[in-house]
């Protein structure tokens, strides 16, 4: 299929002076410089966006839809995550940022927070109809998803099997517009707006789709500065927007994007809220271990406080985060979705999964299970050896990567500048 | 030479550390993993080590998890010095526990620990000496019959 964009984060060579901040800050150990370069290893990216965080060269670059590639579609429609609402500062309201990016080019513009209160309303019906395993795991953060995918195959069966609201959204989209507008499908592009550099990978490798409902995903980012025009062009919207609102906004589903937002409105059952990729971690291990069985929804997002923390997002976290909290204040605990039709689309398996989320296999030390077990010996040794300072001078991101390395036959002990000085000085 | 392949390592526990808790536990599951061994087998491994490695943190003053896989088999032993367990019969019961106030606060104590380790695994020894410590042995077959 689409080999290269497996995933969506790339380094410019040109730009990579080959420090190692990439690697060191990376979860998976997916990173290794070699030649003076950082170079990703595709088989361990998860796609979280660490290394772009922490890149003081700017080198690290996102695969997201680009404003030239809309122009294939007659009809361009869009679905902001609720983070773009923390933007723009407390004086925009909501309905001023949609109707800006109707400005910026977009036909149609579809507010995401009642499609989240469905969500909500939804994942609450499954847990009661399902009582084992616990606790279920949200699938909302599609870093999250390729996380459990290579670290915890065995909690794949804990994710709970209904698609997040971007994909819902554009699900209900896609079969109501081409009617409604007399347009052939292909002819209508609907694009997510987003913080995330995953996206675009779950909308071109979906974990738990045949197809995503998505087209394509253009960073906030990358938005940001048309949004503002808009929005500065044009004060005189901006006053009719205020004096006649026309979304009416989900009190549930407005907090969506804030770590804890997921599970805010359930009503019947104990979620706990993990935010930030090495937390996520911590706790999925003591999932693993058989803990948190009194937990009935786990809702982890990779990024510090949620999807508020993307890295393609532009407005300081903390200031995106305190704006999010007065409008989900203002809107209270408003529903605009009606349970029936919750519960219809539901029961339709509108909602659900097309397949459920299968483990991608890590290759073990090796195939043969007492190769592996010498070879884990040998590893073992071979990290004795090591400084243990994890410098990373080596190419490695620690002294025990290395040693997994050299025993796969992707490094060499040579590699290691102090135990060469060791050799040398007897 | 494959046939006698074993990989040990020896974790310490520290009685009362339980700020480093599960970090054995976790250390042991990563091995598994890396040495390819099946995902279900794992998890048996990684609940049976993480609930014997809080029962030294909780009761103990200290103890040793020795790690030993080979092909086939996996043997998790852990001796603690401690107080030992009064009757081993009882404190295999499910839901008996001898857990403070404390602990039960913090979550613990559910009296879970021996009895989730027993149906984690294959077979399992225990030898408890009062005023001394107890000598956990936990064996998991690979395709064992709870995988």
């Amino acid at each position: 299929m689409n080999k290269k964009h497996l995933h969506a984060i790339h380094i410019t060579q040109d730009k990579c002076i080959g420090c190692v901040h990439c690697m060191a800050a990376c979860p998976t150990k997916a990173i290794r410089v070699r030649d003076g370069k950082a170079r990703i290893i595709d088989e361990r990216c998860i796609d979280c966006g660490e290394c772009l965080r922490v890149c003081p060269h700017d080198a690290v670059h996102t695969h997201t839809t680009s404003f030239a590639a809309l122009d294939a579609f007659e009809y361009k429609v869009a679905i902001p995550s609720t983070v773009i609402y923390g933007q723009f500062g407390s004086a925009t309201l909501p309905n001023e940022i949609l109707s800006a990016l109707r400005m910026v080019g977009f036909d149609e513009v579809y507010d995401p927070s009642a499609i989240c209160e469905l969500n909500t309303a939804a994942i609450e019906e499954y847990l009661h109809e399902h009582i084992h395993p616990r606790p279920f795991i949200t699938a909302t953060c599609p870093v999250v998803v390729r996380l459990i995918q290579h670290r915890y195959p065995v909690l794949c069966g804990q994710i709970l099997p209904i698609e997040p609201p971007r994909e819902i959204a554009a699900k209900i989209l896609r079969a109501i517009l081409p009617r409604a507008l007399n347009l052939p499908p292909e002819k209508i592009g609907i694009i997510h707006l987003t913080p995330c550099a995953a996206k675009m990978v779950s909308i071109n490798h979906p974990a738990s789709l045949k197809k995503s409902y998505l087209d394509g995903a253009i960073s906030i980012r990358d938005i940001y500065p048309e949004v503002i025009n808009a929005l500065r062009k044009s004060p005189d919207d901006a006053l009719m927007r205020h004096l006649f609102p026309e979304t009416l906004f989900s009190g549930v589903g407005m907090g969506w994007s804030l770590s804890g937002g997921e599970t805010r409105g359930l009503k019947s059952h104990r979620a706990v809220a993990v935010s930030g990729i090495q937390d996520t971690m911590r706790v999925l291990d003591q999932v693993e271990a058989g803990l948190l069985q009194d937990i009935d929804l786990l809702e982890c997002s990779a990024c510090p406080d949620g999807c508020v923390g993307g890295p393609l997002q532009v407005e300081n976290r903390f200031l995106a985060k305190s704006r999010i909290l007065e409008l989900v204040a203002a809107s209270g605990d408003r529903a605009v979705v009606d349970q029936k039709d919750v519960s219809r689309l539901y029961h339709r398996n509108f909602l659900s999964f097309d397949h459920p989320v299968t483990p991608v296999e890590t290759p073990p030390l090796d195939a043969d299970p007492a190769r592996a077990i010498l070879k884990a010996q040998r590893r073992e040794k071979l990290f004795q050896k090591l400084p243990r300072t994890d410098c990373g001078v080596c190419g490695a991101p620690d002294c025990r990567t290395l040693a997994d390395d050299i025993v796969r036959g992707t490094a060499r002990l040579a590699d290691c500048p102090f135990v060469k000085g060791r050799k040398e000085k007897r | 030479m494959a046939g006698r392949a074993v990989f040990r390592q020896e974790f310490p526990v520290k009685g009362g550390d339980f700020a480093k808790a599960g970090a054995a536990a976790c250390r042991i599951k990563e091995l598994l993993k890396e040495m390819g061994i099946d995902v279900r087998t794992v998890r048996r491994a990684a609940i049976a080590s993480y609930e014997a490695e809080m029962n030294v943190i909780m009761y103990a003053r200290e103890g040793r998890m020795k790690l030993a896989v080979k092909p086939g088999e996996i043997r998790i032993t852990v001796i603690d010095k401690g107080p030992g367990i009064a009757d081993v019969g009882l404190a295999m019961t499910e839901g008996y526990s001898t857990a403070t106030a404390e602990m039960r606060e913090l979550g613990f104590g559910a009296g879970m620990g021996l009895p989730n380790i027993r149906k984690s695994c294959d077979a399992f020894r225990i030898d408890s000496e009062l005023g001394r410590g107890t000598h956990l042995e936990i064996t998991i077959h690979m395709n064992g019959h709870n995988t």
